[in-house]
């Protein structure tokens, strides 16, 4: 028997444009993902780097670092935790996967279901994240590749730019995840936001 | 509003971070009596000046931080992790 | 109406923009480009308030943020605006404003009386007059001192606008786009930096707006500006205070100058800057001087009748006097005469200067060594009234309808004040300017006494390359400022002219010269009593014009030089800023973010009534359609567990893994029982002190492996354990090889309870054996539920039979739905955390109430619990004589003797009249009928079945209880481990 598939935090919210119809809305996307917290052991660093390389091909990011494999991205969260996110497949599997690679190594925690992304793109991107967001999103001081855990409206989330449109996977605790993407909605609705 | 320099993230608004007081006292080990404990949990040299204090990145990395501040001026001089230890300058 | 006093031509209005606007119902017209004051100047309006004290009658007195008098009204209905400055609204088409802080009509008031009273109502009056009889406190003064105090009124109703916070980063702010202002912040952004230009005012300019000749530059420096894609330019922007490393705060006045703030638009936005480098360029406010009549209509700063007829076209009057102790005020007198207004006098306290010759030649009356005595008229001013300096003596009178004061200029240092910099005394100006900075700031231009168009320019331009390079870049080109002659801005010092009548130092605060020598006299002599004993220096102008003055006539008092006495301190905000903007989104549903579980569209569909549980949401109890009131409800929902089964969402607790080779030592350390010797798959109830031996929470926490434990903690503490935990991770044992991940979201779980509960959950999961000898009380296991991997425990809250079945959160109403399904023959309902709370009281289980950070875990009948060997937090001042004092108040359980009266949370416990205890839970019980609870007793135990009174003084209640034990429900557990 094939598992249900689980309901996403945000799935009622309703779909297509909120705010102002404007020609250059800001672009929201909710993916399924899981999502993984990863935990290093005292000792374990380079035991660590060697078992992510071979396991996904990548070195683990530093500080305010993500980055991404062919399909899973690893983001630094805080000292000794990364996240590593991937499209979801199978209900466990990611997290399966790093509990292997990782043994002795790294405790795991499966937050597939603890945590939500909510991707946003468009050219006012960061103008509309500026009204909560106390990062300095500017491209000379943030960008492709980078992330920071900030809270935004009162709501800790990981900002997580992925590329120069630019977009930003925002991840936050999926219990607030709906007040959350209020707080976005609101914040950009002089430019028109547009929920796929 | 202060800007804290974290080590792992970088500058950030005093409202990221949570105080947990003056960093320099220790727990008493397991052997230690109730007056060690007493001194550990409510005696504070409260100075006017330099002071080593917790702050913890709560909203960011959450690494409990030692932050070397001054009371008065409110400049901060040094942020160190927890295992760091920062001396207090012309004390 | 005409504007009978617009100018033909010049200036920055739009002549052929005509905006409709009222004043006190009257209807007027101004142009684009004016603000209030300058329209309503344009169209003779002298009068324009009441003052704050005496109801005296007041005008217009400047031209900008630094207006004392000008207060108004803006809009009506839900948007009326108190006390906005007439002098710095921007003018709208439709714009209706009133006057302020009068009874009668605004020409005549009639408490106007206060004036007469004026020689006993100086300063102290409140202090000293309403203090006795206290009886009268509350009932007489309270309401009398409110309703005369204060000016506008606030519309009471909910602002219909929204509000936004915005923050920023930059490389160099620059605060004020005045001349300097505008180099610097060219000069910055010519090196590439992120520049920030902020300006209070809708136009860029300060004092080039009323330099003609200028123009060109000006708008070539705009033009720069705009086209450097780094730099960020703020119009209609205050930055109103300078906090550490390099944050301002800042209001953008978004939509103030619309009728309505369009769709998508907030009114203002409150930015946050941060910033590496910082150039004050925020100009300088003229002062005045105190003279008896210093605040009748029609006198007014001599830059400002300037501004208006340069700037706006508006002649602020027909006859004018000049009264000026710098050569730099006479400008005002050669604008006003080119705009066709009659200078009939010039007063000047000196013997000569330059610009005194100036104006003779030009044929002006210059009365050199005088002063100004006096104003003579009654809402108007109708003449001035002149003497010899130094004479005290009355020498002349001359007719005018506007009096220009200037006493000189004083540098506006708010914000470097604020950023920790001193100030310092400039002999030649008067003035305190900016001492050394303290943070990454520099001021140019006139906020460091650097006074003059081209000077303050190059001022600037220095202060912007130079803060562009201290903050990493390399200098570019230079910006050329205009060529211009620098009028001379140094006073002769005169602060005051004594005589009879009123001379104001605060015209905003009804502060008179004398009521700072009475504050002396009183002894409120340093600056900041006699700030607070006299109210200088306060209100929305925070003496800008006046403060010094009044500085200056406490120093004469104490035989000191101003310097010495120095300014009350400032501290943000430099201008008023309006609640809406500080509270910015930040209301309504968005005051606090609202925490769902992956339940709540479950419980709304069941009829949930909501309750809040910190952040969260949670079904209080379900309200069914056959339920009589809320009470039935929850004893409905209580009794369905008792006898048969019930389904309780309890997602909400707080839930950590804690993992590592040091994860068991780690708990033992910071619970004060062992959990090194749990097994795995066994459960354990675990209690946590703080360290000062006090119980900080409870739950319950599962071996999952050797290295590897599942923590719960109660809904309200997550949080606050979580950070326990990693704060003693981190100082006390970070040699621990443990780690901390919250999984709170991760899993969705709910309770199954009541002696029908191994039936539903049988049905549910699959993968694991229930009875009771392959599953004991306390047991876990993961396993599948309704098809998707689950974990079970069985441990119970409410004294029944039951489990917990946790869920990945996304499968939580998927499995809902199959618990609820699998419980129809059972007679299954849900129960909301009313009914979880009387269970638990019924079972004497402590909760929030009982673990209230007051309580030990021997009060709480817990004590047993505490590990004899072995460190852990809280176990070695848990030991101290006064927490463990036999008689301090234990926990028992209570029962009403008569069953229908209710007992309440919060009501005493009397023995024999005295106070021994109180009642921390109360609730009705299903499985005796009547109301119980659970308190806190001295000698609880020894008084287990005996009556005393539960008081309740709020109520007028006084009910007789009876102590029993708080386990009285299944004491043997026999249910639990059915």
């Amino acid at each position: 028997m094939s598992a249900p598939e689980p309901v996403h935090p945000l799935a009622a919210v309703a779909r297509g444009r909120h705010g102002a119809a404007g020609a250059a809305p800001l672009r929201v996307a909710l993916p399924a993902r899981e999502i993984v917290q990863v935990m290093l052991r005292r000792g374990q660093d380079a035991a660590f780097a060697a078992a992510m390389r071979a396991a996904l091909g990548m070195d683990p990011p530093g500080p305010g670092q993500a980055v991404s494999g062919s399909a899973v991205t690893a983001i630094w969260t805080q000292p000794g935790h990364w996240l590593l996110t991937a499209a979801r497949r199978n209900e466990g599997a990611l997290a399966a996967r790093a509990a292997e690679a990782f043994a002795g190594m790294a405790a795991v925690a499966d937050q597939s279901h603890g945590r939500t992304t909510i991707v946003l793109s468009g050219s006012a991107a960061r103008e509309a994240l500026s009204r909560g967001c106390r990062l300095d999103l500017h491209p000379r001081a943030f960008g492709q590749g980078r992330a920071a855990h900030t809270p935004i409206a009162q709501i800790g989330c990981l900002v997580h730019q992925t590329d120069d449109a630019p977009t930003f996977e925002l991840t936050v605790f999926s219990t607030l995840a709906e007040p959350f993407l209020h707080w976005l909605l609101e914040a950009g609705a002089a430019y028109g936001v547009e929920i796929a | 509003m202060l800007r804290i320099t974290c080590p792992h993230c970088g500058a950030r608004d005093e409202l990221e971070f949570s105080y947990r007081g003056d960093a320099t006292v220790t727990r008493p080990g397991p052997d230690a009596d109730a007056g060690a404990f007493h001194d550990y949990l409510y005696l504070r040299r409260n100075p006017r000046g330099w002071q080593v204090e917790w702050w913890q990145h709560n909203g960011g990395c959450r690494a409990f931080l030692k932050v070397l501040r001054h009371t008065v001026t409110h400049e901060v001089r040094a942020v160190a992790a927890a295992t760091e230890t920062l001396e207090v300058p012309g004390a | 109406m005409s504007q009978r006093f617009r100018l033909p031509a010049g200036g920055h209005v739009d002549r052929s923009r005509r905006l409709a606007f009222t004043f006190d119902g009257r209807r007027f017209e101004g142009h684009e480009g004016d603000t209030l004051a300058a329209a309503l100047l344009a169209n003779g309006v002298r009068l324009v308030g009441r003052s704050f004290k005496y109801h005296r009658p007041r005008g217009i007195f400047s031209a900008g943020v630094e207006e004392p008098n000008a207060l108004v009204e803006l809009r009506d209905g839900t948007r009326r605006e108190p006390n906005t400055r007439a002098t710095v609204v921007e003018l709208f088409d439709g714009l209706a404003a009133t006057s302020q802080n009068h009874r009668g009509s605004l020409a005549f008031d009639w408490m106007a009386v206060n004036g007469v009273l004026a020689p006993w109502i100086g300063a102290g009056f409140y202090y000293k007059t309403f203090m006795w009889p206290a009886a009268f406190w509350e009932r007489v003064y309270e309401p009398m001192i409110r309703k005369a105090a204060g000016l506008g009124r606030a519309s009471g109703q909910p602002d219909p606008d929204w509000y936004e916070a915005a923050h920023a980063h930059c490389d160099v702010l620059v605060v004020g786009a005045g001349a300097a202002g505008l180099a610097a912040a060219r000069a910055a952004g010519a090196t590439g930096a992120r520049v920030i230009l902020a300006e209070q005012d809708f136009l860029f300019g300060g004092d080039l707006l009323n330099e003609p000749e200028l123009e060109p530059w000006r708008g070539e420096a705009i033009a720069a500006l705009q086209a450097m894609p780094e730099v960020t330019l703020l119009p209609r922007t205050t930055v109103f205070g300078f906090y550490d490393q390099g944050v301002l705060g800042a209001v953008e006045r978004v939509a103030d100058h619309l009728p309505q703030p369009p769709t998508h638009t907030p009114r203002q936005r409150y930015w946050t800057i941060r910033a590496k480098e910082v150039v004050l360029a925020t100009g300088a406010h003229e002062r005045l001087i105190a003279f008896p009549g210093n605040d009748r209509p029609g006198v007014m700063l001599a830059g400002a009748a300037r501004t208006y007829a340069r700037r706006f076209g508006v002649k602020a009057g027909e006859t004018a006097v000049l009264f000026a102790t710098h050569d730099a005020a006479y400008d005002a007198a050669f604008a006003l005469a080119e705009a066709g207004t009659r200078i009939a006098a010039i007063i000047d306290p000196r013997a000569d200067s330059a610009a005194m010759q100036r104006a003779r030649q030009a044929g002006f009356t210059v009365q050199a060594g005088s002063v100004v005595t006096g104003t003579v008229g009654g809402n108007a001013l109708r003449g001035v009234e002149t003497g010899v300096a130094g004479s005290g003596g009355r020498a002349n009178a001359v007719a005018a309808d506007l009096l220009l004061v200037s006493g000189g200029w004083n540098p506006a240092v708010h914000l470097a004040s604020m950023s920790g910099a001193a100030l310092a005394w400039d002999e030649a100006l008067l003035a305190f300017v900016p001492a050394a900075a303290v943070q990454r700031e520099r001021s140019a231009g006139a906020c460091r006494g650097v006074h003059g168009i081209g000077a303050a320019a190059a001022d600037g331009a220095a202060a912007g390359r130079a803060a562009a390079i201290a903050a990493g870049f390399a200098p570019a080109a230079d910006v050329l400022p205009p060529d211009t002659p620098a009028p001379d801005h140094r006073p002769y010092e005169l602060w005051e002219v004594k005589g009879r009548g009123k001379a104001f130092v605060d015209i905003q605060d009804d502060v008179t010269a004398d009521d700072i020598r009475l504050a002396h006299r009183e002894g409120f002599s340093h600056i900041e009593h006699a700030k607070r004993y006299t109210t200088h220096a306060m209100g929305t102008d925070q003496g800008k014009t006046g403060g010094l003055v009044g500085a200056a006539v406490l120093a004469e008092a104490r035989r000191e030089p101003v310097a010495k006495v120095g300014l009350p301190r400032f501290r943000p905000y430099t201008s008023p800023v309006t609640w809406g903007a500080i509270a910015g989104g930040e209301v309504g549903q968005h005051f606090q973010p609202v925490r769902r579980t992956a339940l709540h569209g479950v419980h709304e569909a069941l009829g949930a009534v909501w309750m809040d549980a910190g952040l969260w949401k949670r079904p209080a109890y379900y309200a069914n359609p056959g339920d009589a009131d809320a009470w039935a409800s929850v004893l409905r929902e209580a009794r369905a567990v008792r006898e048969r089964v019930g389904v309780c969402d309890v997602s909400t607790l707080g839930k950590i893994v804690v993992e590592g080779p040091d994860a068991a030592t780690f708990l033992d350390r910071v619970y004060a029982n062992t959990f090194s010797t749990l097994q795995v798959g066994r459960a354990r109830y675990g209690l946590m002190l703080r360290e000062d031996g006090l119980v900080f929470d409870d739950g319950t926490t599962t071996r999952l492996a050797p290295d590897r434990f599942f923590v719960t903690t109660t809904t309200a503490q997550a949080g606050p354990v979580m950070q326990h935990l990693e704060f003693h991770h981190a100082s006390a044992w970070p040699d621990l090889d443990v780690s901390l991940a919250s999984v709170t979201d991760q899993w969705a779980a709910m309770s199954i309870a009541g002696p029908k509960a191994r039936d539903v959950v049988a049905a549910v999961v699959q993968g694991i054996d229930l009875s009771n000898a392959a599953f004991p009380f306390m047991a876990v296991a993961d396993c599948m539920a309704a098809g998707v991997p689950a974990r079970v425990f069985r441990i119970s809250f409410s004294g029944e039979l039951a489990y917990e079945v946790a869920v990945p959160a996304g499968y939580a109403a998927t499995v809902w739905q199959a618990v609820m399904t699998a419980g129809v023959p059972h007679g299954i309902e849900p129960y909301g955390v009313e009914a979880l709370g009387l269970l638990r009281i019924e079972k004497g289980h402590v909760a929030g109430a009982e673990i209230n950070g007051q309580t030990t875990a021997q009060d709480l009948g817990l004590g047993r619990m505490l590990k004899k060997k072995g460190d852990f937090i809280g176990r070695t001042l848990a030991q101290r004589p006064g927490l463990t004092d036999p008689a301090r108040p234990r926990l028992v359980g209570l029962r009403s003797v008569d069953p229908a009266r209710q007992i309440r949370a919060g009501s005493h416990l009397l023995v024999d009249g005295r106070s021994q205890g109180w009642i921390t839970s109360v609730t009705q019980s299903v499985v005796d009928p009547g109301w119980i609870g659970l308190g806190m007793l001295r000698e609880g135990e020894a008084r287990i079945g005996s009556s005393i009174i539960a008081a309740n003084p709020l109520m007028g209640e006084e009910v007789p209880v009876k102590v029993v034990s708080p386990h009285g429900y299944d004491a043997e557990n026999l249910r639990v481990r059915a």
